[in-house]
């Protein structure tokens, strides 16, 4: 990798992680496991690692926005996630940081 | 599924001891859902060569398990602007205070190289303790931080405390403000008289001393003769800085800023004390007569030269740090500029 890509691989996953939190909290107003949280975020485009996701969850889960249960579903044990009362609450204002933060960079474009 | 569970079971190896089952169960049903779903897209299972190439997509077990790490920095972002600029008032500090303290030490006990070079190399291990003091605190500080985050640690008043009103005035760069002719003219003007009044001096020394140049006489000490290459460094020193400004004079170039000329002064000042330092014995002074006067006053003549050679190795000291701030200041100085222009 040349150093204009290494530099726009570092700047691009810089960009993302903000917006990867957003998308997360976004998918799980709905309760979701690990994998199917992975396809519908996929399905709209945006792609997560699975190492990226599933350590993310155990961390907005420590952080307190999100909850999660086991439980069984097509005779296997899940991991199911959804957002916490913390969590619908920090869901809106990243939502309102991000929709302020989009129409400025229109703004500026 | 054998693949599976030994690569989970690599993972599991790396993973915080009291989370590992909980973390390979969920990642075990995640990873035979995506499994169940990519055999389903092909109508059969995976190929032994299939499952290891889906398993070597999913990464290092190594790499895999540390994502689930609770920290991975000793000292976070959010703290580290604190804990360096504390770091360099720490060793900044330790390093002037040792350096007071050893100076006064080997003045008080006699100046030798072996007292010096000991001092010297002991710096760098009071530097390593300081910083790894400071850097265990911090790391204490960080790692309770992210175990109660906004809890028990108040990250925010930890920093400086400051007031916009409280800020030092802009500081004016040497260029700002050029000296007028009329100063450096002055400064030519003084120097010739400065340097006429050295030279007079040792015929005159009541133009030094006043009256004290009669008490002195009275007493039963005298100078002793290593105050003469003293003396004349002195006059070498008043020569070249009139030299310089009458050069400087001579070619309209009093207005630009001195780099080089201070760190020379300074350099034969530090030479100039060094003289006084390698006196034969620290004597300083001397007994005018020594057969007669040894018994009442030798004493106090050695307590004499002892503190008066402890206060020019403190001078030395003082004068020697001046000198590396100094250079230290115009190389910094001048890689900024190079980096500026590049």
């Amino acid at each position: 990798m040349t150093l204009p890509e290494s530099l726009f691989e570092n700047l691009r996953l810089e960009l993302r992680r903000g917006c990867l939190t957003l998308a997360v909290l976004a998918q799980l107003k709905q309760e979701r496991y690990g994998y199917t949280l992975r396809k519908a975020l996929a399905a709209r485009g945006m792609e997560i690692d699975e190492n990226t996701l599933y350590p993310l969850l155990r961390r907005l889960e420590a952080q307190g926005l999100l909850t999660s249960e086991w439980r069984e579903e097509d005779k296997r044990n899940k991991r199911f996630y959804r957002l916490s009362s913390e969590g619908e609450e920090m869901f809106a204002w990243l939502l309102k940081e991000w929709n302020e933060i989009n129409t400025a960079i229109t703004n500026l474009l | 599924m054998e693949l599976l569970d030994r690569y989970l079971q690599a993972v599991k190896k790396h993973l915080p001891w009291e989370r590992q089952d909980d973390i390979v169960a969920e990642l075990k049903a995640n990873l035979e859902a995506q499994l169940e779903d990519k055999e389903a897209e092909l109508g059969r299972p995976l190929t032994k060569e299939e499952m290891e190439a889906w398993i070597q997509q999913l990464g290092s077990p190594l790499l895999v398990a540390a994502r689930y790490g609770p920290q991975r920095h000793l000292i976070g972002p959010a703290l580290f602007p604190i804990y360096w600029y504390l770091l360099r008032l720490v060793i900044g500090w330790t390093t002037l205070i040792y350096l007071i303290a050893k100076t006064v030490e080997i003045g008080a006990k006699g100046l030798s190289g072996h007292a010096v070079l000991d001092a010297a190399l002991r710096l760098p291990g009071i530097w390593l303790i300081n910083a790894a003091v400071v850097t265990l605190i911090f790391a204490v500080v960080e790692a309770a931080g992210a175990r109660f985050p906004g809890r028990y640690i108040p990250f925010a008043p930890m920093s400086p405390v400051w007031l916009p009103a409280a800020l030092p005035p802009l500081a004016k760069s040497a260029g700002e403000r050029p000296r007028s002719f009329a100063k450096a003219l002055a400064e030519v003007i003084f120097g010739w008289l400065l340097l006429a009044w050295l030279l007079l001096v040792p015929r005159h020394p009541y133009l030094l001393l006043g009256p004290g140049a009669w008490v002195l006489a009275s007493l039963p000490y005298k100078l002793a003769p290593v105050w003469w290459p003293y003396y004349w460094m002195l006059v070498a020193i008043q020569v070249f800085e009139l030299a310089w400004s009458s050069w400087e004079l001579a070619r309209g170039t009093w207005q630009r800023p001195r780099r080089v000329r201070p760190l020379i002064t300074h350099t034969m000042g530090l030479a100039s004390l060094a003289i006084l330092l390698s006196a034969p014995d620290h004597a300083l002074f001397l007994l005018k007569n020594p057969a007669a006067d040894a018994a009442a006053h030798g004493a106090a003549l050695a307590s004499l030269n002892k503190g008066l050679t402890g206060a020019l190795a403190l001078a030395a000291a003082i004068v020697a740090l001046q000198l590396v701030w100094s250079v230290g200041k115009m190389g910094a100085e001048t890689y900024r500029k190079r980096r500026a222009a590049q």
